[in-house]
């Protein structure tokens, strides 16, 4: 049975949800709390010691065991020293090009289990007080005569985030813990303007070296106060739905993944006993995976990413690697892995009979947690079903809604056959 | 206005559209503006003039700030419904891959400019405005109905509130020199008593030649030009001796092109009323409205007074609102007569 328009509305909510959450790799805690909160008792979960989320859903009992597995973590960025002048020099967390990320706004979002300050209030007041305090906070931003809509501070989704609360927080922060503020500043990533670019320098790409991230602190001084060296940054790229049903949004890898599976958990859909492994730190290596799967040793595995779409008018034929509104894309072999014939044969004929959108790449490029999972323990049958998406680790990658449903549809659809048919 | 409000009114001139030649909605919002402080405002050709005083036996002073910003202009809508795209003004192309833009066609539509994967990128090379490329997430159906050749295109980046009094945000070149302007007039209180006649205006099309200023200022005919564009803030990479400090007060031009008596009048009054500032110098032109002000019809004098920038021309511009806030205490003193040149 395809998607239902009940299912359909549940899973954009929820990949919605799980895009704007920030979570690189290894500061997964925010996705996997929204996650673990989602799934209630509708699977068993356990949180593995690299922060894997492996999740045991009851049905009909199976002689092979399949885990499905997506990672939680998106591409983002790490302080990597604070400057003289109180700018912020940064790395990227995975694969993200320069280019990509010169004159963009991010937000620079501590390690939450670090900066938990809550836990320092006094027991009863915490949440009181930075409600009040955060209230006034939001009226100074509001003025009679005048749209506030544009002086919001950075992450200022929540009144808690609000510039006055950190105040309200430093006030409740004992002694022996950091005062820094809880909530995520906003910043740009600068470089030289183009006025002061010879020719030369014009035509030359920008280097991570010639970026640097600018929270407005005047000094090294004041922007220890906000920001310690190993703090997350994230681009600030709001989501948006275009009328013909294409979707904008940074992390769309692999939130989407998550969304698929979670929305499977929710709406009871697996009809064989299932393991769902929502896993971190894919885009440094594929990491939390390769100890998922050790730890669940499956007989076959089934991933669920985004993949590289480049039909786009600077790309044709075989380089514009697989095509939005085409479909599920299941690959046949990457950089990582040889997939397992026989599930792709079957995904491809399954896509046939029920009417999804399937569809191969047409480069052999990139890598996903396959590579890991495939050779783990004595081996593992493992396939990919990817939705193809633009722009992939940028702050505006694009995918379209209706291959998503197909990617759910077909994962839905492979769960019951892996078990009837191979 | 306080620094709160003045930061408010500031992020709001900045998220307002105007791009070079499509400066309506801004120059009508300016005109509101302005007109809480003189009945004499109109919009002739684009400008926004608000006039303050009508004697001719005193200097007529022109003080201004540009309308527009730098974008992109629609080119062609592609039968396969991506956008083709040409720069407005000076746009960094090394910036541009997967940056997010607002297509303001027949509705605002929010768009990404293409860029290939990494792995397909044959050469290290920057791209090429040839190359720019918007996907609107639209079928060419709807792209064709909504979208049309010479529709402008804007950066989509809010403006926002960093540490302190810094703002970060895609147009405050020159909207927050829109703002300092009317933080001087709403300190001001103009009055006939004052030394000058006053023309503020708000000009169009500055980031393609400053073709907005050399039409205004045949049209006003000023003795004295007051420019109030913003210039570079010392960052990372950058030359010390040709930057301003953020957060280190107005950048006083000076130059061979601008008026040496102005320039000095306006050292010196920040000099003994404690007010920071930097001096700024320009070995000739100024690259500002100025350089056609000084030239129009038989000459005017003129200063820069500029507000130092980080990232001009990028999304993330960043300024601090202090800066913003000491210039106009410099236009305002200079206006009442208490900067002498």
């Amino acid at each position: 049975m395809l998607m239902s328009s009940e299912t359909k509305t549940l899973f954009m909510e929820i990949l919605h949800d799980l895009c704007e959450i920030n979570g690189t790799s290894g500061r997964e805690e925010k996705v996997r709390e929204y996650i673990l909160d989602r799934i209630g008792d509708k699977a068993s979960c356990t949180v593995n010691p690299l922060g894997c989320v492996i999740a045991e859903y009851k049905a009909k009992p199976a002689d092979r065991k399949l885990m499905i597995s997506a990672h939680m973590d998106e591409v983002g960025f790490i302080i990597t020293y604070i400057n003289d002048d109180g700018t912020l020099s940064f790395d990227c967390v995975g694969g993200v090009s320069p280019d990509a990320c010169a004159g963009r706004q991010v937000t620079v979002d501590g390690n939450p289990s670090v900066r938990d300050t809550d836990k320092c209030c006094p027991v009863g007041t915490s949440d009181k007080a930075l409600d009040v305090e955060s209230d006034r906070a939001a009226d100074r931003y509001v003025s009679s005569n005048v749209s506030t809509k544009s002086l919001r501070p950075v992450g200022n989704d929540e009144k808690a985030q609000n510039g006055e609360s950190d105040r309200a927080a430093d006030r409740y922060v004992s002694s022996n813990v950091s005062a820094k503020p809880l909530r995520p500043v906003g910043g740009g990533i600068g470089t030289r303007p183009i006025h002061n670019l010879s020719a030369d320098e014009r035509k030359t790409p920008v280097r991570f070296r010639d970026l640097y991230i600018d929270i407005g602190a005047k000094d090294r001084e004041e922007a220890e106060r906000y920001v310690s060296i190993g703090d997350s940054a994230y681009f600030l790229t709001g989501w948006n739905v275009s009328r013909d049903g294409y979707i904008r949004s940074k992390a769309i890898d692999d939130r989407i993944g998550c969304a698929v599976m979670l929305t499977m958990i929710i709406m009871g859909l697996p009809e064989y006993d299932t393991t769902f492994t929502f896993v971190t730190q894919e885009e440094v290596g594929l990491r939390g995976s390769r100890t998922a799967a050790f730890t669940v040793q499956p007989d076959m595995a089934i991933v669920i990413e985004a993949t590289t779409a480049a039909d786009i008018p600077l790309s044709e034929g075989a380089q514009r690697c697989c095509e939005l509104g085409k479909g599920a894309v299941v690959s046949y072999m990457d950089r990582s892995t040889l997939y397992d014939r026989q599930m792709y044969d079957l995904s491809r004929r399954i896509a046939a009979e029920k009417g999804i959108g399937w569809q191969t790449k047409t480069v052999v490029a990139g890598g996903n947690d396959s590579g890991a999972i495939h050779i783990s323990g004595k081996g593992v049958r493992t396939m990919a079903i990817s939705v193809p998406c633009r722009y992939l680790h940028t702050p505006s990658s694009v995918a379209y809604g209706k291959d998503m449903f197909d990617v759910f549809d077909l994962v839905c659809e492979m769960e019951r056959a892996l078990r009837e048919e191979i | 206005m306080d620094i709160t409000k003045f930061k408010e009114l500031t992020a709001r001139l900045a998220d307002a559209k105007g791009v070079s030649g499509s400066e309506d909605g801004i120059a009508h919002m300016c005109a509101e503006l302005m007109s809480r402080y003189t009945d004499r405002v109109e919009i002739v050709n684009g400008n926004v003039y608000a006039h303050f005083g009508e004697r001719r036996d005193k200097p007529h002073v022109l003080l201004d700030a540009h309308l527009d910003k730098v974008g992109l202009i629609c080119t062609d809508v592609r039968d396969d419904g991506f956008i083709s795209a040409d720069m407005v003004g000076g746009i960094d192309l090394r910036s541009m891959p997967a940056q997010p833009v607002i297509i303001h066609g027949r509705e605002d539509i929010c768009g990404v400019i293409c860029t290939l994967p990494p792995h397909l990128k044959t050469s290290d090379e920057v791209m090429t405005k040839d190359q720019l490329y918007i996907d609107t997430g639209l079928s060419p159906e709807s792209a064709k109905a909504l979208i049309s050749r010479g529709d402008p295109i804007s950066y989509e980046a809010e403006c926002r509130e960093l540490i302190g009094d810094r703002l970060c945000g895609a147009a405050l070149d020159d909207r927050c020199g829109i703002s300092t302007v009317i933080q001087a007039i709403d300190e001001l209180h103009y009055t006939d008593d004052m030394p000058y006649t006053l023309t503020v205006m708000f000009s169009t099309q500055e980031e393609i030649g400053e073709r907005g200023a050399c039409i205004g200022a045949f049209t006003v005919d000023p003795d004295i030009c007051i420019e109030v564009d913003v210039s570079f803030a010392l960052a990372q990479g950058e030359d010390r001796k040709k930057c301003g400090t953020l957060g280190g007060g107005c950048m006083i031009g000076v130059s061979p092109t601008l008026d040496k008596a102005l320039s000095d009048g306006f050292i010196a009054f920040a000099k003994e009323n404690d007010i920071p500032f930097d001096i700024e110098v320009m070995s000739g032109t100024t690259g500002t409205n100025a350089d056609r002000f000084t030239v129009s019809r038989g000459g005017a004098r003129a200063v820069t007074l500029s507000v130092p920038l980080r990232n001009m021309h990028l999304p993330c511009e960043v300024i601090d609102a202090n800066d913003c806030m000491t210039t106009a205490k410099l236009i305002t003193a200079f206006l009442r007569g208490d900067v002498k040149c």
